[in-house]
């Protein structure tokens, strides 16, 4: 992956906008689902309770309210259920694909309304700020005014209504953080990493115990229904989804669901009583969404560059550090090193990313993002670079050492001004094709809440669903920004490549 | 100046040198002559350290090394005092000429850039190459790349200059602006030890010859003595 250097890009950008707009080919009507047996419904069993989450007491069965749902509409079609687990902000795209339908908290908007089919509310949520105890916001209303570390840090699950709300408000000093997990930004609000999160009253409700020094700030602020999600081109199985949920509601076997997960509050039930009409969202047009959207996507590529060009200077020094070591330190050193490139070489950046961000903060080092990404994509580039300049210090000749010292110079010395300079040289080419694949890579960083490039397109084209438009003009940054580097690397080997006597 | 003492120095279980001692080779010009593989390199390379050895001793401009591995220490200050001529020349590709002929005295004699600069520049002017000193060495033919590689040893001031096969790897007209500068040297009253297979030369500008034969020293003395 990634090794692909600055020749794949495009060919990346072309099979992103295949993959990502390719839009459904094949979505499975009504029938289909009858014939086949089975619904098979969309959850992201990360989101957590009380929706969807593996049974404590027996991890590989799935709970939750919206798991018996689920069971309920598909018996109602006389099918069973199935379960597709994915990624809980790209869920929508697994319909007319690998699922018939999604139940999983999905909030009923005006954008999902116009983009997919949306059954009746089958659920009333209200957004709850929830804070650490004894600790600042005392109010909402202390939200208006920065916090004392500046701006308060609040985390949100990614594409939820609690973040599009709260990035609406543009009256409250917050800094939206988006996270991937509920219990993900929980935690970070507990070691200190967040001065809030906004979720769904219920979910809060269900994992109050297991945070007791968390609490609600004030009551719910805002509130909504959530919605089964179906393709647009499947509105027969849509009309059926929604005919199931009517009966349900209309004998109370929906509400008798949730008295039984302790959820049937008076919202809900006057929820249930008369299922609100959305008004439907008015598409904008091509030049519209580019300008709407063109400031987001141009920080969010700021944030790539940023993250890139911290990471690999850092990467670049520590490789060095490394490679020196290994080849002219003392003997203890080279296995202690050696260990050290094959550990993060060995394992996926991903999960170098959430040691760092997650983990540390249990041990006292909690780490801001932007901090933990640089720090990640460092030290898993270093192991990488290490091994590119031990290579290049090899291919000097054992001559120049010799002349070095012979003049006086201590190893150290020749190393500094003989080696090392004409190792970099020599290495210049691998070394800048690696520089494109990290910053690639960087998208690797929004599974700890930094927003880049990639993670703001997907953000965007959800909450939009101009998923092709968007595609392309995120391409079209990538490209803007890794072509320069292709020229430049493809500059550094045309260098080395002439005869040594024809460079200035 | 230059005294060995029954140094023997193995490879494989093979004696390289074998008891080998230098007596007459005080002060003046050395020649070290004899057959292909018959330890004259190794021989030279002991005499600054790039190489270790099993038995006897040596000293070199005041420093003395024995068996076993060299402190890096005593190597340190041996190495300014002796300086070193390398068959392939070992120019660093990556600096000008002058650029390398001032490393040493900047980084281990810490001298000012200016200082070092200009010693360099009558150093060039000396072997004839003062119009090249921003040149790369990659651009200077072999005999000019040699002659280079003087001036970096000379710029250290060492008492003793260790050549080994100057001209070998040079042709005939490159050879002789090579050795030109060698004689000038040692007419100038440079210690020196040369490894060279041209009779010639060592007849002309030795004071003293030294022959090897399979890692034993077969004849030593003035020339005449030793090359008939
Ligand atoms: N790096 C090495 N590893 C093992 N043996 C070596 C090495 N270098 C030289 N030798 C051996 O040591 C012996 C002495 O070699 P040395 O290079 O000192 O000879 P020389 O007199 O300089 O020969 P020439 O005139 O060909 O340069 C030879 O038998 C050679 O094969
Ligand atoms: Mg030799």
């Amino acid at each position: 992956m990634r090794r692909l250097g600055h020749v794949r890009a495009p060919v990346a950008a072309v099979l992103a906008i295949l993959a990502v707009g390719g839009t459904v080919t094949r979505a499975a009507e009504l029938d289909e689902v009858v014939r086949r047996g089975a619904l098979v419904w969309a959850a992201d069993q990360e989101g957590g309770g009380p929706h969807v989450f593996p049974d404590p007491e027996q991890p590989t069965r799935l709970t939750g309210f919206e798991v018996e749902l689920a069971d309920l509409v598909a018996a109602e079609l006389g099918v069973t259920a199935r379960f597709q687990q994915g990624q809980w902000d790209r869920l929508p795209l697994l319909l007319g694909r690998s699922a018939d339908c999604v139940i999983n908290g999905f909030e009923l908007t005006p954008e999902r309304r116009r983009d997919y089919g949306c059954s009746r509310p089958y659920f009333a949520y209200a957004l709850q700020f929830v804070g650490r105890r004894g600790a600042a916001p005392a109010t909402l209303a202390d939200l208006a005014a920065p916090g004392p570390r500046g701006a308060w840090r609040v985390g949100v699950l990614t594409g939820s209504a609690a973040e599009q709300v709260l990035r609406a408000r543009s009256d409250l000093q917050v800094e939206v953080i988006g996270y991937d997990g509920t219990v993900d930004s929980l935690e970070q609000l507990r070691g200190g990493v967040l001065d809030g999160v906004v979720m769904d009253d219920c979910i809060f409700t269900f994992y109050a115990d297991r945070f007791a020094d968390l609490r609600a700030v004030d009551r719910p602020f805002a509130g909504g229904s959530y919605t089964v999600l179906t393709a647009a081109a499947t509105p027969r199985l849509a009309a059926a989804i929604d005919a199931a949920l009517g009966r349900l509601i209309a004998d109370g076997r929906l509400e008798a669901l949730y008295d039984r997960w302790d959820l049937a509050g008076r919202q809900q039930m006057l929820l249930l009583r008369d299922a609100a009409e959305i008004p439907a969202a008015t598409r904008r047009d091509t030049w519209d969404l580019v300008r709407d959207t063109a400031p987001l996507l141009l920080k969010s590529a700021g944030m790539t560059v940023l993250l890139s060009c911290a990471a690999f200077p850092l990467a670049i020094a520590i490789g060095l550090a490394v490679a020196i070591g290994r080849l002219h330190g003392p003997a203890w050193l080279g296995p202690v090193l050696a260990t050290y490139v094959e550990v993060l070489r060995g394992t996926p950046l991903m999960l170098q990313l959430y040691a760092i961000f997650f983990l540390l903060p249990k041990v006292g080092l909690a780490l801001p993002a932007i901090v933990a990404a640089v720090a990640g994509l460092a030290l898993n580039y270093s192991a990488y670079e290490s091994e590119i300049y031990r290579a290049g210090l090899r291919a000097v000749p054992a001559g120049q050492l010799e002349a070095a010292m012979s003049l006086g110079l201590t190893k150290w010395q020749a190393l500094r001004h003989v080696l090392v300079p004409q190792a970099v040289r020599l290495v210049m080419p691998p070394v800048t094709s690696d520089f494109i694949a990290l910053f690639k890579d960087t998208s690797v960083c929004s599974a700890i809440t930094v927003i880049e490039l990639t993670k703001r397109y997907s953000v965007l084209a959800l909450s939009t669903g101009r998923i092709v438009e968007l595609a392309v003009a995120t391409a079209l940054l990538y490209l803007a920004m890794s072509w320069p580097l292709a020229i430049l690397s493809r500059w550094f080997e045309r260098r080395l490549e002439r005869p040594a006597g024809a460079r200035p | 100046m230059i005294a060995v003492e029954s140094l023997v120095k193995t490879r494989g279980g093979v004696r390289v040198l074998d008891e080998v001692s230098l007596a007459g080779a005080a002060g003046g010009v050395t020649a070290l002559v004899g057959a292909s593989g018959s330890g004259k390199t190794t021989l030279l390379r002991c005499l600054n350290g790039l190489e270790t050895f099993e038995a006897g001793s040596l000293a070199v401009a005041g420093h003395r090394l024995v068996a076993g591995p060299h402190p890096p220490a005593t190597l340190e200050v041996l190495r300014r005092d002796v300086g070193m001529v390398f068959q392939q020349f070992n120019l660093f590709p990556h600096l000008s000429v002058v650029d390398n002929v001032t490393l040493g005295p900047r980084v281990v004699l810490r001298e000012t850039v200016s200082v070092a600069r200009g010693r360099a520049l009558d150093l060039l002017d000396r072997v004839g190459l003062a119009d090249f000193a921003t040149a790369r060495p990659a651009t200077l033919s072999g005999g000019q790349q040699q002659r280079v590689a003087i001036a970096r040893a000379l710029a250290m001031r060492p008492r003793v200059m260790l050549f080994d096969e100057p001209t070998s790897a040079l042709d005939p007209a490159m050879t002789a602006e090579v050795l030109d500068v060698i004689v000038d040297l040692a007419r100038s009253g440079q210690t020196m030890v040369v490894v060279t297979h041209d009779h010639g030369f060592a007849r002309r500008a030795a004071t003293w010859v030294v022959e090897l034969a399979a890692g034993r020293v077969a004849r030593q003395g003035p020339p005449p003595d030793v090359l008939g």
